[in-house]
């Protein structure tokens, strides 16, 4: 070690350049590259997509995330054991509407455990302010939450739709069976992918509401599960009410009435089947066909989309700044 | 006031080598005002020029301090006037002096379950650093801080001193040419205190980090600044190098049991301007080293019985009544 002192210079050994102090610490600067916004953004995309499963934290925090995931698995599962074991049955669910009585429930808990998973924590511990000093802008944030969220959504319902898939067709015969079942599988990977856009942003924009975890579930919990009952019995009460002169009959099995083709207009899940209805799904589902006001569920699912975005932006305009 | 100095300040070198004079100012602002809705001013004309180095940003709470480093990082726009940090300017370039600038909030900014490491590692990516660079330096950092025993353990679990090393951690990750480090030693015990002022006082002189760090505490970071800057109402009191400020800001507290009358006579015909301070006390402004000859002579000449003598550091709000009296300030 060297004296630092600037007027003391050693005699000999090192001949002081300048004003070039040794010192034991250390410190060497970054020379290497130094990534974009961009990549910057990606960086966080990958950080939030793991811990959306609890990747990279402790053995808890994936409970409630694999195991909605193994939950939205297993029917697709039974598919491929029971197809294997009967060659020649048909498949025993639907692409598109999958199993429309679990697939809500999964999707309600999975986005409701783990939206808070990715921005109340970060809210609670009022770290945003380190996001924000770093070269992104103030969007960026939750631009990344919201693809990363989105992304989660799409392996947990979409990887099902694959199981159910490959479990189908390995126990198909003939190239024309083999096509019929991807023909089906892609108007339904599609409707999957509806369905985690919108649940991402509604899970995301409740979520930011408040940095306490608890209270963010319960939010999300509460506004999936309410809605969904609602539409549930609106449509339910439509259906048992007497059949008025101006009900539009559909299909062959008698009208609907039109109460029961707007009460899925509440829920998201409702909303989500309406338009998978409207862009010609006939798969039955949780809500009878929409019919003539089918567009409806189109308008609703672009509204409800563009309110979740326009509040997770107003939020985080607001967050962190004064 | 007739004081020779008898050595220039230490001024640290910046990056570059030996361009501790004439460096360019690190951060220069222009009449830079801050009107939040209500009405309500927290920067009013603000021009200040921090060269490399150490620099204090003083002032009371609520005296702009944070209004001005979010400025500064490009958070926050002006209402007016402009400011250059690094040579860019925040409103066009906000990323790039973020590019450039670790910045350590004041308050808490940590999450409990996640550990120093990954939370270090993850702050460095967000520097935009790769994944290798972000670990090595998350490592460092953490190094440096004093951390680098702890760094595997949650962060729900470190003290406050040891949170407020990971917050520094943090800010240094990026490898910065300026850290903005805003009231670090606040909630710390008078020893957490002096070894957080120690850490940022060596990244300032041996890590050619340039470093401004606001306290409303001007004896407490003083000793480790080359240069002050005191706000208050969002107005500038005073810019200037620390020895120029010490000069002011040391005062000699005198106590005698009695003849405080017979005493003030004496020192002002000694050429000192002692103040009164309380019954029996006595205040005197130290111009270099005779003043305390001075007083010394004075009390051993009129046989007075001294019972205190002892040099204090003013603080702040001191400053304030001194320099900026003549009129009220509003509150920012």
């Amino acid at each position: 070690m060297t004296a630092d002192s600037g007027a003391v210079s050693p005699a000999g050994l090192e001949p002081a350049a300048g004003t070039g102090v040794i010192h034991d610490l250390g410190y060497r600067h970054y020379e290497g590259p130094r990534l974009g916004r961009a990549a910057i953004i990606r960086a966080l995309y990958w950080h939030s997509l793991r811990s959306a499963f609890g990747i990279g934290r402790g053995a808890k925090a994936k409970i409630v995330p694999f195991l909605m995931f193994a939950l939205m698995c297993l029917p697709a599962i039974v598919n491929a054991i029971a197809l294997a074991q009967h060659p020649g049955q048909p498949r025993i669910i639907d692409y598109d509407t999958y199993l429309y009585r679990l697939r809500p429930l999964v999707m309600l808990i999975f986005v409701a455990a783990q939206a808070p998973e990715l921005v109340s924590r970060d809210l609670r511990s009022h770290v945003l302010p380190l996001y924000l000093s770093r070269p992104m802008r103030r969007l960026d944030y939750p631009l990344a939450k919201l693809a990363a969220f989105t992304a989660a959504c799409l392996l947990v319902l979409e990887i099902p739709l694959i199981i159910l898939y490959v479990g189908t067709i390995v126990s198909a015969t003939g190239g024309s069976a083999i096509w019929a079942q991807t023909r089906a599988l892609i108007p339904g990977m599609g409707i999957a992918v509806l369905w985690a856009v919108l649940l991402a942003a509604i899970g995301l924009v409740l979520a930011s509401l408040t940095g306490r975890r608890a209270y963010a579930t319960g939010i999300i919990a509460i506004y999936l599960f309410l809605t969904w009952t609602l539409s549930t019995i609106l449509v339910n009460i439509a259906q048992q009410g007497p059949v008025g002169p101006n009900h539009v009959p559909l299909g062959p099995n008698g009208v609907v009435p039109l109460g029961a083709r707007l009460g899925g207009l509440i829920s998201p899940f409702t909303v989500l089947d309406g338009v998978r209805q409207w862009l010609g799904g006939t798969n039955p589902g949780p809500i009878p066909p929409p019919g003539n006001v089918g567009i409806l569920y189109g308008v609703m699912y672009l509204a409800l989309l563009a309110a979740c975005l326009a509040g997770l932006a107003a939020r985080y305009r607001k967050v962190g700044a004064a | 006031m007739l004081v020779t100095v008898t050595a220039p300040p230490e001024l640290r070198a910046g990056r570059g080598p030996g361009d501790a004079g004439t460096a360019a100012a690190v951060i220069r602002t222009d009449a830079l005002t801050k009107r939040y809705p209500g009405n309500v001013t927290a920067l009013a004309g603000l021009t200040i020029d921090i060269q490399p180095g150490i620099t204090g940003l003083v002032g009371a709470n609520g005296a702009g301090k944070s209004t001005l480093i979010k400025i500064l990082l490009g958070l926050l726009p002006p209402t007016s006037g402009r400011a250059v940090v690094l040579s860019h300017d925040v409103a066009a370039s906000g990323e790039r002096i973020r590019t450039l600038t670790g910045y350590m909030p004041e308050h808490d900014c940590l999450p409990p379950d996640v550990t120093g490491t990954e939370f270090v590692t993850h702050l460095g990516r967000m520097s935009g650093l790769p994944a290798t660079a972000a670990k090595e330096r998350a490592a460092e950092s953490l190094r440096h801080v004093g951390m680098y025993e702890e760094r595997y353990r949650q962060v729900g679990t470190y003290s406050t001193g040891m949170k407020q090393r990971i917050k520094l951690a943090q800010a240094l990750v990026g490898d910065p040419r300026l850290l903005l480090l805003d009231e670090p030693t606040i909630g710390l015990d008078p020893a957490g205190r002096r070894s957080m002022l120690d850490l940022i006082s060596r990244i300032g002189a041996e890590f050619g980090i340039s470093i401004v760090v606001s306290s409303h505490l001007l004896g407490e970071i003083e000793q480790i600044c080359d240069q002050l800057v005191v706000i208050d109402g969002g107005r500038l009191l005073r810019s200037d190098t620390m020895t120029s400020f010490t000069r002011v800001s040391q005062v000699l507290m005198v106590e005698v049991d009695e003849g405080v009358e017979a005493l003030v006579a004496e020192l002002g015909a000694r050429g000192l301007q002692p103040r009164r301070s309380g019954r029996r006390g006595l205040l005197v402004r130290i111009d270099g080293e005779q003043t305390h000859d001075i007083v010394r002579d004075a009390i051993a000449d009129l046989g007075l019985p001294l019972n205190r003598l002892e040099q204090q550091r003013r603080h702040v709000e001191e400053l304030f009544r001194d320099n900026g009296d003549e009129e009220e300030h509003g509150d920012g």
